[in-house]
């Protein structure tokens, strides 16, 4: 791996098995040993990519072509079929928020468990949580159950631990939509200021007005397979006359 | 090695996880944790009625030999129940977050090492209590209970990772403890069993284990150095086995779910 690289991507390609009545015991795997019915599909075609230390790079391209699946490689919760997915330096990825929250334990306790799951230690969370809490606008309810928080509160809460975490790289899958528009300012402020110092960023959206202004670079994905890779204002006038 | 990294790093959520699974697991009831003391302390009443009044099993001081082998199998048994789904019931976090996957059948292993730890406590009180009184040899237990830890962590290292792909594992192995159970001397002492079948008790490493258990809490005297080793290399072979299925098996999980 490159040193001036954050992620790389070589010759990589995905294959997902897509059954139509999978044998999921061992008794449909002993009566239907003999059916057939899958189909491989191939959702990411040898992909190579170099995603440099610093850049803030969106990933464009119309539904189901592959831009989930790929920053899933990247986050290592599925592995390429072929080739290789490399990264350097700690990961964070926000392709959903919440997860493993547990409703009956209060805001506070979820920060805790969540923000671990990320790989922080108990000190670290502790000098963030302030942090964390002001950022969520939160703090009168934060001893509160969460099952008690609407929606809104949820993600905000959400939002805010993976948005302090501090890592390298900072993946994120169509989640800018987060909270009113207050809290939608503050995010974004918030990814400028990330985008300015030397994290990395990949970021999913079909929100093409807002990468235009936070990316400084877009990868085109169409069919699995990059269709253009450059200049983000460029790409996103490129996808939209595609679009049309 | 890359597990010792692993849980380096992700000790905070190694120990949230137990808390959570130890809190979580009573919620709701009155009685809350003591609930996982009160369990093995009723199936004990059950069968210190039931073996020495109607089959007239005659073993000395048998309430508290019941109590130095229900203990430890409970500690076996309930680390395997949940170990074994201790992937699917957390499905929902697989898909969305990286973090190493083996740190959740450690957590659902080490929760039930904390509950043995605590349940200990009991079989002392029963020792004190019961005429049988406490002894030195007590020093053994951290070594006993170790040794079962890392035979539990490879077990369930291996049973976890295959039960994403043939959920039957947990019915199988439902029907397989329940007849471990009997091939196990907690109800009955090892000399009246069938002498053509000795050799089943000589391979059953929860048996030494027991033995072990016994010698320190009930007879005052030191375990068995030879069977706790074997049984030592014994766990660190399952362990190690477990360990590299584990890791073969477990990039494809997030697809299994």
């Amino acid at each position: 791996m490159k040193k001036e690289n954050a992620i790389e991507v070589k010759n990589m390609t995905k294959k997902f098995n897509v059954f139509y009545d999978k044998a999921n015991t061992l008794k449909e795997k002993i009566m239907f040993w003999n059916r057939s019915d899958k189909e491989t599909r191939v959702v990411l075609k040898n992909i190579n990519l170099d995603i440099k230390k610093g850049e803030t790079v969106a990933l464009v391209g119309v539904n189901g072509s592959g831009k989930s699946t790929l920053l899933k490689l990247m986050t290592k919760i599925i592995y390429p079929t072929k080739g290789t997915v490399k990264t350097s330096g700690k990961l964070t990825s926000l392709l959903e928020l919440g997860a493993g929250f547990h409703p009956d334990f209060s805001g506070r306790e979820n920060i805790y468990f969540n923000a671990s799951i990320f790989g922080l230690s108990k000190k670290d969370i502790d000098a963030r949580l302030d942090e964390i809490i002001d950022f969520s606008e939160l703090r009168e309810f934060i001893d509160n159950p969460v099952r008690t928080y609407s929606s809104g509160m949820y993600m905000r809460l959400a939002f805010s631990v993976a948005i302090n975490v501090d890592a390298d790289i900072l993946l994120i899958d169509e989640i800018l939509a987060v909270g009113d528009q207050h809290f939608q300012d503050k995010c974004f402020s918030k990814l400028e200021e990330l985008r300015d110092s030397d994290k990395t960023i990949v970021i999913v959206t079909h929100n093409l007005n807002s990468i235009k202004k936070l990316c400084n670079r877009a990868i085109w994905i169409n069919n699995g397979e990059v269709k253009m890779d450059g200049n983000c204002s460029e790409i996103v006038d490129a996808y939209l006359k595609e679009c049309k | 090695m890359s597990l010792v990294s692993d849980i380096k790093n992700y000790f905070e959520f190694l120990k949230s996880n137990v808390k959570k699974d130890i809190r979580g697991k009573y919620k709701g009831s009155f009685l809350g944790i003591l609930w996982s003391f009160i369990n093995p302390l009723l199936s004990v009443l059950v069968y210190a009625i039931v073996f020495p009044y109607i089959m007239r099993m005659k073993v000395e001081n048998y309430l508290i030999y019941l109590i130095t082998g229900m203990i430890p199998w409970t500690f076996f048994t309930s680390a395997i129940n949940t170990g074994i789904v201790s992937i699917l019931s957390n499905a929902d976090i697989i898909k969305k977050v990286y973090f190493p996957r083996i740190l959740l059948p450690i957590s659902a292993v080490t929760s039930a090492l904390v509950n043995f730890g605590i349940s200990c406590i009991i079989v002392l009180l029963f020792c004190v209590f019961g005429g049988v009184g406490v002894s030195y040899h007590l020093i053994w237990l951290p070594v006993i209970a170790l040794i079962q830890y890392i035979l539990l962590l490879g077990i369930t290292f291996i049973l976890s990772s295959v039960e994403m792909y043939m959920r039957d594992i947990e019915h199988i192995i439902t029907f397989v403890l329940a007849m471990a159970f009997y091939v196990t001397p907690i109800l009955y002492s090892p000399d009246i069993f069938p002498d053509n079948l000795s050799w089943i008790l000589k391979i059953n490493p929860m048996a030494h284990l027991i033995y072990a258990y016994r010698d320190i809490f009930l007879y005052h005297r030191n375990p068995s150095m030879i069977g706790l080793g074997i049984v030592l290399l014994f766990a660190i072979l399952v362990f190690i086995i477990g360990y590299s299925i584990f890791e073969k098996l477990q990039k494809g999980f997030a697809e299994e779910v």
